[in-house]
């Protein structure tokens, strides 16, 4: 971090540079993207349902939902779920969730070829985010075979695999099933306690989670864990003043390791001695909320980073000065909601979408 | 095959090639409405048109491998492509030492990219133990670029456990921790091979060097959060074994006495206080240096750790009052939040 160019803290039209936080300008980026993704997105195309879930995800954050057409957003997600075509096939031990975009998607008019469906748990997490968000009652899609399927893709150890035709298996994983089963209300898809152990053995001997046992901790990791363990129950309302040795995972140490991710230019940093990143105020910050230690964050300085990252063109970089993106623009409006800016809607920290779009109204 | 870095891709497009005359492509059905749409290029939307029609059709060809190439250039996250490559390469028996090359290119690109790296690990795991060494050395030349690469770990990890080599790791953590010792991925990979290599007793039998490792590190550069947390780690679950090594003390001490930069040493005071640790008077006088407010020497040693904290790490100013409020509280217990 010492040796980093210090040229942008020296420019005084630094166009990155704003003193408040430019929803109006957020809002025109995210309905710019919503139209139209520029053509360096194609790189992310099986991710499609991922980005759109930044964006509407986003707007709620913004309280701009109107800016969309909702009827068809949910027409659009409904269109990528897989379906099991009876019931043999929902034993075959693949997953039917939802594809991530059309070119994991294949229809078949005949019978020549078996193409597996290539339905992926975290674009099946942003699927059920944005049909929450955009309010579609979700007792209206195939809970059951989602559910049932998804037990294929949790391994022995507890983690879980993203897609059934074989993938790395890390805590990004884990969370995507809890949250799944959270939203839908149904736990029937995944073993909790399994899924619990898997979370403990990635606690490093820092405090903080690395992606799988043996890593380095990370924020995201970190965020991963926590969630998963508060949508699963596993974390008390009060967790900080009760004796450490009431919890799973060890508090006190994953506590300080949170905290001491906030940097000397405020900003959040997702591991030790590396520099602060937009993304991170969200991961590390979201953590923080659901300990109930918020409270301990340097909220000015947090604040201050973030503006340093927020775009002319609307939008948030990962560092100051650099190009905005979708990703780093919705963990920035999180990490601004975090910060209970003014006219921005509050957060579901552990499920990534609106208090509002959670509870379902 | 595959020699080709990606910004030489052949410029003709593939509805020109005379190899793919017979092969009708499949455009992309968005349906109406798309939501976030997005721009792709015409070589983009033509590779996957031709890559729709030969996974549909099953093709397991040379050309079809050679497409999938193509199309992991331009989109490497595509599990889809992946999967369907693996399955051409099984069916052709190619030399998977090829595709290391391959891979290897890509991943020099794109070191952060899941799929690439998920790929690699297939065919090393298909290699066997022939491909150990040359593993470790690929993942050595990603740092020599980028020494904090979260996948490249992860993928040294998994070789380490299951193909083997653990022989000149901890050399290796010491090498890498020499050029920078802030560098956090190489002390995580030092507590990794200390726990978990088979030939060197774990961590029973390395702490007390591992504990000197760290505590020279700390002096060096006090600032250093990671040596901190590597040394608190060593002691993970035997917190008692932490106070009582005389080490621990005398490293924080060595720190507050020359009064800088000592945000982790206090905090480690603060540990081994709440853990039941009898200070010296030296510590309590070096303590009693750092309190630029007087009126805190009635309050007890652990209390006045906490106030210096508040005034020497003031982004956490509210954490250490917070601390100290529970040292208040529980404190005729002698017991807080243990760490």
């Amino acid at each position: 971090m010492a040796d980093e160019d210090p040229i942008w803290e020296d420019a005084p039209d630094s166009p990155s540079s704003s003193s408040f936080f430019d929803r109006d300008r957020h809002i025109r980026f995210l309905e710019m993207m919503y139209q139209l993704l520029p053509s360096p997105y194609q790189s992310q195309e099986i991710n499609r349902l991922t980005l759109a879930y930044f964006v509407v995800a986003g707007l709620d954050i913004l309280y701009a939902l109107d800016r969309i057409d909702k009827e068809a957003v949910i027409h659009w997600v409904l269109s990528l779920q897989a379906h099991p075509k009876n019931e043999v096939e929902l034993n075959n031990g693949q997953f039917y969730g939802f594809h991530g975009s059309r070119s994991s998607q294949y229809h078949l008019t005949d019978d020549r070829v078996a193409i597996p469906n290539g339905s992926h748990l975290a674009s099946t997490y942003c699927a059920l985010a944005i049909l929450k968000t955009v309010g579609y009652n979700l007792s209206l899609v195939d809970f059951k075979s989602l559910s049932r399927s998804m037990r294929n893709l949790q391994q022995p150890d507890g983690s879980f695999m993203p897609i059934h035709i074989g993938a790395e298996t890390d805590l990004r994983f884990v969370f995507c099933a809890a949250a799944i089963c959270s939203m839908l209300k149904n736990w029937s898809g995944m073993d909790r306690e399994k899924a619990k152990d898997y979370i403990i053995s990635c606690q490093s001997y820092d405090g903080g989670f690395g992606l799988i046992p043996g890593s380095e901790s990370h924020g995201g990791a970190t965020y991963c864990a926590v969630a998963s363990l508060q949508l699963m129950g596993f974390i008390d309302k009060d967790i900080l003043s009760k004796n450490a040795s009431s919890c799973t995972i060890n508090v006190p140490l994953l506590l300080y390791w949170s905290l001491q991710r906030q940097a000397q230019d405020g900003g959040f940093q997702g591991r030790t001695n590396k520099p602060a990143d937009t993304c991170y105020a969200f991961w590390v910050g979201g953590v923080l909320r659901i300990l109930g230690a918020d409270k301990f964050i340097d909220e000015g300085g947090l604040r201050g980073f973030l503006l340093t990252c927020q775009s002319e063109y609307g939008g948030f970089s990962k560092f100051p000065g650099s190009l905005p993106d979708l990703y780093h623009s919705y963990y920035g409006f999180c990490a601004f909601s975090l910060l209970k800016e003014r006219d921005l809607n509050a957060l579901c920290v552990e499920l990534g979408i609106t208090a509002i779009a959670a509870i379902g109204l | 095959m595959d020699r080709e870095a990606p910004d030489q891709r052949p410029p003709i497009p593939i509805s020109k090639r005379t190899e793919w005359a017979d092969v009708t492509p499949i455009p992309q059905d968005d349906g109406p409405n798309p939501v976030v749409a997005i721009a792709y290029t015409d070589e983009f939307r033509e590779t996957m048109d031709y890559f729709r029609a030969v996974y549909l059709a099953d093709e397991r060809s040379p050309r079809a491998l050679q497409l999938t190439t193509e199309a992991i250039h331009l989109n490497a996250g595509n599990y889809t492509v992946w999967q369907f490559r693996r399955l051409i390469l099984d069916t052709l028996c190619v030399d998977l030492h090829e595709e290391l090359d391959f891979v290897g290119l890509l991943a020099r690109d794109n070191t952060k990219n899941y799929q690439i790296w998920h790929h690699r690990r297939w065919v090393a795991e298909k290699l066997g133990t022939n491909a150990t060494s040359n593993e470790l050395q690929f993942t050595e030349e990603i740092f020599s670029e980028d020494a904090k690469n979260y996948h490249a770990w992860s993928h040294r990890q998994w070789v380490l456990q299951a193909l083997g080599g653990w022989e000149d790791e901890l050399a290796y953590c010491d090498k890498l921790l020499q050029e920078d010792i802030f560098n956090n991925s190489a002390w995580n990979q030092r507590y990794f091979v200390v726990t978990k290599s088979p030939v060197l007793g774990g961590l029973e039998a390395m702490r007390d060097s591992e504990v000197a490792y760290a505590v020279k590190a700390i002096l060096a550069k006090p600032e250093n959060e990671s040596p901190w947390r590597y040394l608190r780690g060593l002691y993970k679950d035997e917190v008692q074994s932490l106070v009582k090594d005389p080490r621990v003390a005398s490293v924080c001490l060595d720190v507050l006495m020359n009064k800088r930069d000592c945000v982790h040493a206090l905090n480690m005071v603060l540990d081994l206080l709440i853990n039941g640790y009898q200070p010296s008077k030296t510590l309590e006088n070096s303590i009693d240096a750092l309190c630029l407010d007087s009126g805190l020497s009635n309050s007890g040693l652990t209390e006045r750790v906490c106030s210096v904290l508040q005034v020497v790490d003031p982004i956490r100013a509210n954490y250490w009052k917070w601390r100290k409020s529970g040292v208040t509280v529980e404190g005729s217990n002698g017991k807080e939040l243990a760490g």
